[in-house]
């Protein structure tokens, strides 16, 4: 069976790295080892849009051609192009699911901080708000390894009724959570940290629209923050 | 010529593998360790890859344990191909920078992107233990002067 994952990887082989293009497939879910033949118009062009714009993202060279090349070969089984008619502004008119990233390892802030980068350029934020985004979410995911062990990072789509798109950062830990002497040191920017600069909650609070940080001793941590699109 | 060079006691000048000392000894290969490019008297890392916490403190280790063996004059990392750097990041990249000139060397940063630079700003790190310069010519270029 030719799966989306077998075909579309063929096509990207040389032009992405595998670790890329993993990640790349895994934000399709189960739509990315399902058989072409079997997929649906409406799954077709949510793939196709999908791989688009990972695909205009990472590849260095010829990102038109590739596409083509992918939509060619998810219509492979002559059902049509209507794949094709969705390119362009449309990408951002349905919100991608919330999205919850366990962070349990040193290596999954690497993880979190390139999906949520893939997911800022998705929803059409900025290249550099994508970047700072990723920033953000890499301060967050570093704490909950440094001082809580393990926990999440949940990226939220948001649109609010105006229309401008933003994304909604979770980050949520059950560690020993912060002492209120010590917030109050993190926020004068006196606090010195053993393994890094003390300054991670602080730089995150400065790249953000809106910050919010919940630690009571208890239930550990929950920082929740918002970076919006340009209006 | 001595094959041997006595690494001082300085922990961090041990090679990982092994109980050999290793000092005239390049580029062991340590599982998914940086190279360590020698250009005349100066020591050029690229960093191609992902730059995770454990790569970045074994790089710290090795640079040490390289400008002392090779009497380095300079050390340039080039992080043209890094997207993201945080303030943990940034704290070992000025580690480095500390420490390489306690051994009296200096350090260059090349090839910060635009939306990295606008964004450590934003978040009021500093960079202020290493220099900078665009590129790699220019670095080698104004480590001739100095």
């Amino acid at each position: 069976m030719k799966t989306v994952e077998k075909e579309v990887g063929a096509i990207l082989a040389g032009t992405i790295s595998s670790i890329t293009q993993r990640s790349i497939f895994n934000r399709l879910g189960g739509l990315a080892t399902t058989p072409i033949q079997q997929l649906t118009p409406g799954d077709r062009a949510t793939v196709l849009s999908e791989l688009e714009n990972s695909v205009r993202l990472f590849a260095r060279s010829n990102s038109t051609q590739l596409i083509a090349s992918i939509a060619k070969a998810l219509t492979a089984d002559g059902s049509g192009t209507q794949g094709m008619a969705s390119g362009g502004g449309s990408a951002v008119t349905a919100l991608p699911a919330p999205r919850k990233l366990p962070i349990e390892q040193e290596k999954d802030i690497a993880t979190a901080r390139l999906e949520a980068w893939s997911e800022a350029v998705r929803i059409g934020l900025s290249k550099f708000a994508s970047v700072k985004v990723a920033t953000a979410v890499s301060e967050l995911a570093r704490n909950i390894i440094f001082y809580a062990g393990n926990g999440t990072v949940e990226l939220r789509s948001l649109k609010d009724d105006r229309g401008v798109i933003g994304l909604q950062i979770i980050a949520t830990d059950q560690g020993p959570g912060i002492p209120s002497s010590k917030l109050d040191e993190i926020w004068a920017g006196t606090y010195k940290s053993q393994r890094g600069m003390g300054k991670g909650l602080v730089a995150v609070k400065k790249l953000v629209d809106d910050f919010h940080l919940d630690s009571r001793l208890d239930p550990g941590t929950t920082v929740t923050c918002v970076f919006r699109g340009e209006r | 010529m001595p094959a041997r060079i006595s690494n001082g006691g300085s922990p961090s000048a041990r090679p990982r593998i092994g109980g050999v000392n290793v000092g005239l000894v390049i580029g062991a290969p340590v599982e998914q360790e940086l190279p360590i490019i020698q250009i005349r008297n100066c020591l050029l890392v690229s960093i191609q890859t992902e730059l995770h916490d454990r790569l970045a403190l074994d790089l710290q280790d090795s640079l040490m344990a390289r400008v002392r063996t090779v009497n380095a004059r300079g050390v340039i990392l080039d992080v043209s191909a890094v997207e993201v750097i945080d303030s943990y990041i940034t704290r070992i990249l000025n580690d480095i920078g500390k420490s390489v000139r306690f051994m009296g060397a200096e350090c260059f940063i090349v090839g910060i992107r635009p939306a990295v630079a606008m964004t450590l700003i934003e978040m009021g790190v500093e960079l202020d233990s290493v220099h900078t310069a665009l590129n790699l010519d220019l670095a080698l270029e104004r480590l001739e002067l100095l």
